[in-house]
């Protein structure tokens, strides 16, 4: 209960801070009638909905940080497109996760408008992650930065943007993603479970090997690129 | 004095699409190929990755893509009673240089010749006569190239299948497709990949070419629309629409340029030799001038070598390769005065042009959606596609509603009265920019006795040779033809709902400081007679056997379409006549 109070009276201190930023992401929603509003989103992702939906806080954190687990990808300041879109991805099994798709179903499209205009507002600080490995990052740089020549793979930054920072509103930011949550889903990608999006990423995806993945997706975690400028761009 | 190399069996002047293709199909038939390129090495991996390949003030405003003109440039003068001057900023034109050729920064438009284009003037005689030829103006030469689509069929589709172009097919071997171009040479298969999407703009403007009476259907494109596997084992990937083609390279492996069609499956060969950095300076002969001894080139560092080859392939630009064949004294110059001689005969542009259509502001383009070849284009005014009986003009153009990107330095169409520049200047940017769409002309060129290439007089380049001079002008025939197709243009203009329809239309004289195409065309041409050709029907030189001169230098006379997928016809069809005829017994192919 204190925890929940706690949440609250945040709500109002960041989407005050954000409104700046609301109101560029608001323009890209294609929610049509709806005008998404932020602070109802707040609530929603730290209560839940009536209808079953339980709060997104819960694994996200009320800031879109997630916790450090990797387990749950960092949301923050994702163009609010993009957020909508795969809560729709999910609500309709486009894109298919057992957490997730459930937990989609129960929300309105007015819900998901809402939570994805708050927390596409949101620029919360990085975790401390522990034990970085350099050698991994480092041999992840050139394939985000340049591609690999004798694979054909371009460089991950031609689309999403110089350092990673995304190229809002359709293409999500990688840098300060958690390794283990990139690599999982490109794994995705590679093996055909995740259709929901262009086929570039499945394509690219299949290019890759394992200890590739490994080390893009450990390079762009310690990336520390301005998630929030972008998303408001 | 040149060091002098060792022998090999074939050199390549130049490295772009005619010379990658060209020595990968003589070293896959075991010959000795050294690729001579005048430009630097460049592949997609490194040298295209972002966010350096977006930069528009580098690469479409600085042109870094292009022939250093610091070290060779081209002068330029309307008519024959001017003097020419260098064209030290690239703008009408822009002809590559590096490793890949034009062949890198180009758009994808990916466009057959028609029956027609290669039998013109006797098909223009067939049709309408001498008199209404001549009364379209008697300074015309249009000629037949001396090779017919039929024989180019089996190439196209090769070609095609190489670059893995999108399109949809109009006719296949005769039925017509729903969908294509009803208008279009017959093909024998579909299209390796289906059309690109349609961004908005050009749904705009195939509903109202629908509610005209025309025929739209989408632009063929080598910007893939899925992933692809080309013939040569290499991968393409799908375009994104990132709206940066024209002027830049791919950084995505989704444009079919050597860097991803050709050049993987060449360099690992050992008996093919890569040499960038080197400018070649002319092709030797022996005495009897009939034979060529090799090449002598110069490298980065200065040093001249001569490279002794059997064969030498000219596969440079258009308009180096009749440099190169003026400047080595192959094939008699062309004179305007007397009409005699080849070099540099029937050179010929593109006549291109359409207008800016100012849409309401309600209605979002969102311009920068797109590649350099997405887009919807009609083909009812295309070269002889309609009766010109009482038009007093030959020739014709393609209308298209393919815009090439929404790049902010280049694009920011005002209307007219808007000020140059200013406050009311950025005003009226930002309110147009998402709501204006343009329509593109482009067609045919026709040759003429008062437009030509030679050697300029004065002016020389880094090493002191000669520059090359163009001396050119817009026949009236093509002003005519551009000017009657600008009026049915703004008809589909305000069909689409424009509200200020700026209409287009060449105009006189010809100015080189404006882009309208890279694709410059004769100069070396092809043909029957080598009274009025410098190549015969498989581009080999009448005059020194061992010389092949190859790509769009060798029309007669320019098409409708963007010449690409047409040299690339060419190319495999020289190709082929060199492996299976001039291999086996060295000499004249076509017997004068």
């Amino acid at each position: 209960m204190i925890c929940r109070h706690l949440l609250v009276a945040l709500v109002t201190c960041t989407v005050a801070a954000g409104l700046g930023s609301v109101s560029a992401a608001l323009a890209q929603t294609p929610s049509g009638a709806h005008v998404p509003d932020p602070a109802r989103g707040a609530v929603i992702a730290a209560q839940g909905t009536r209808a079953g939906a339980p709060g997104c806080a819960q694994c996200h954190a009320f800031n879109g940080a997630s916790d450090g687990s990797g387990a749950f990808p960092r949301i923050a300041g994702q163009s609010a497109y993009y957020l909508e879109k795969q809560l729709h991805d999910f609500s309709s099994n486009a894109r298919v996760n057992a957490i997730m798709s459930p937990i989609a179903k129960a929300l309105t499209p007015d819900d998901i408008a809402d939570l994805a205009a708050y927390y596409a507002a949101l620029d919360p600080p990085f975790l401390p992650l522990p034990d970085p490995t350099p050698a991994l990052i480092k041999s992840g740089e050139p394939l985000a930065k340049v591609g690999n020549a004798a694979k054909g793979i371009q460089a991950c930054d031609n689309c999403h943007g110089p350092g990673g920072t995304g190229e809002p509103p359709a293409i999500p930011y990688l840098a300060g993603q958690y390794a283990s949550y990139t690599a999982l889903e490109l794994q995705m990608w590679q093996r055909g479970f995740r259709k929901s999006s262009p086929h570039q990423m499945d394509d690219v995806a299949k290019l890759l090997n394992e200890q590739e993945i490994a080390a893009v997706a450990a390079y762009y975690q310690q990336v520390r690129g301005s998630a929030g400028a972008a998303a408001s761009r | 004095m040149a060091q002098r190399l060792k022998p090999v069996d074939v050199v390549t002047i130049g490295v772009g699409l005619t010379g990658s293709l060209a020595a990968l199909e003589l070293a896959k038939a075991g010959l000795k190929v050294v690729g001579l390129e005048r430009g630097a090495p460049r592949y997609t991996v490194p040298d295209f990755q972002s966010p350096a390949i977006h930069d528009e003030l580098r690469f479409s405003i600085r042109k870094a893509m292009m022939q250093d003109n610091t070290k060779v440039a081209v002068t330029f003068r309307n008519s024959s009673d001017e003097t020419a001057l260098p064209i030290r900023r690239w703008g009408s034109f822009l002809p590559g240089q590096g490793l890949g050729g034009s062949f890198v920064h180009w758009n994808g438009q990916s466009y057959r010749a028609q029956v027609v284009d290669f039998i013109y003037q006797t098909h223009i005689l067939q049709r309408y006569g001498k008199k209404f030829l001549e009364a379209c103006g008697p300074e015309l030469t249009i000629q037949d190239w001396g090779v017919t689509y039929e024989e180019l069929e089996p190439y196209f589709d090769r070609f095609e299948y190489l670059l893995g172009v999108s399109g949809k097919a109009g006719n296949i071997k005769g039925q017509i497709q729903r969908g294509g171009n009803p208008f279009e040479a017959p093909r024998s298969r579909e299209y390796p990949n289906p059309p690109m999407k349609e961004p908005y703009f050009a749904a705009l403007f195939r509903k109202s070419a629908e509610r005209l009476g025309y025929h739209p259907f989408p632009q063929p494109s080598s910007n893939l629309s899925r992933p692809y596997k080309n013939p040569e084992g290499l991968d393409l990937q799908a375009c994104v629409y990132c709206g940066f083609c024209e002027r830049y390279a791919c950084e995505h492996f989704a444009k079919a340029s050597p860097q991803t069609v050709i050049l993987p499956a060449l360099l690992n060969r050992p008996n093919y030799e890569l040499r960038t950095n080197c400018e070649v300076q002319r092709i030797n002969l022996d005495s009897t001038r009939k034979k060529a001894t090799g090449v002598t080139y110069v490298d980065a560092a200065g040093t001249e070598y001569e490279q002794p080859a059997e064969l030498v392939l000219i596969t440079a630009f258009a308009l180096s390769n009749v440099r190169t064949l003026l400047l080595s004294g192959i094939g008699e110059p062309y004179d305007p005065w007397t009409g005699k001689g080849v070099v540099g005969r029937n050179y010929s542009y593109q006549t291109t042009g359409g207008p800016t259509v100012f849409m309401d502001e309600s209605i979002n383009i969102n311009p920068f959606m797109a590649s350099g070849a997405t887009g919807t284009v009609i083909d009812d005014f295309g070269g002889d596609n309609f009766d010109h009986s009482n038009l007093g003009f030959i020739g014709g153009q393609y209308i298209a509603g393919t815009m090439t990107g929404g790049r902010p330095i280049e694009f920011h169409p005002t209307p007219p009265g808007t000020p140059e520049w200013g406050l009311e200047w950025k005003r009226a940017v930002a309110q147009h920019y998402n709501h204006t769409i343009t329509i593109v002309q482009h067609g045919t060129s026709t040759a003429s006795r008062l437009n030509y290439l030679d050697l300029d007089p004065t002016y020389k380049d880094a090493w002191g040779q000669p520059l090359l001079r163009m001396t050119f002008d817009f026949p009236e025939n093509d002003i005519r033809m551009s000017q009657y197709i600008a009026d049915k243009v703004v008809e589909i203009g305000r069909a689409m709902g424009g509200k200020v329809v700026v209409r287009g239309g060449a105009k006189r004289p010809y100015t080189t400081t404006v882009y309208q195409a890279t694709h410059n065309t004769g100069g070396a041409v092809m043909g029957d007679d080598p009274k009025t050709s410098v190549v015969n029907r498989y581009q080999q030189c009448w005059d020194v056997s061992n010389v092949f001169s190859i790509g769009g230098s060798s029309f007669p006379q320019n098409i409708t379409y963007n010449y690409t997928m047409t040299i690339g016809a060419l190319t495999y069809w020289t190709l082929d006549a060199i492996k299976d005829k001039y291999l086996k017994s060295p000499g004249p192919l076509v017997q004068t």
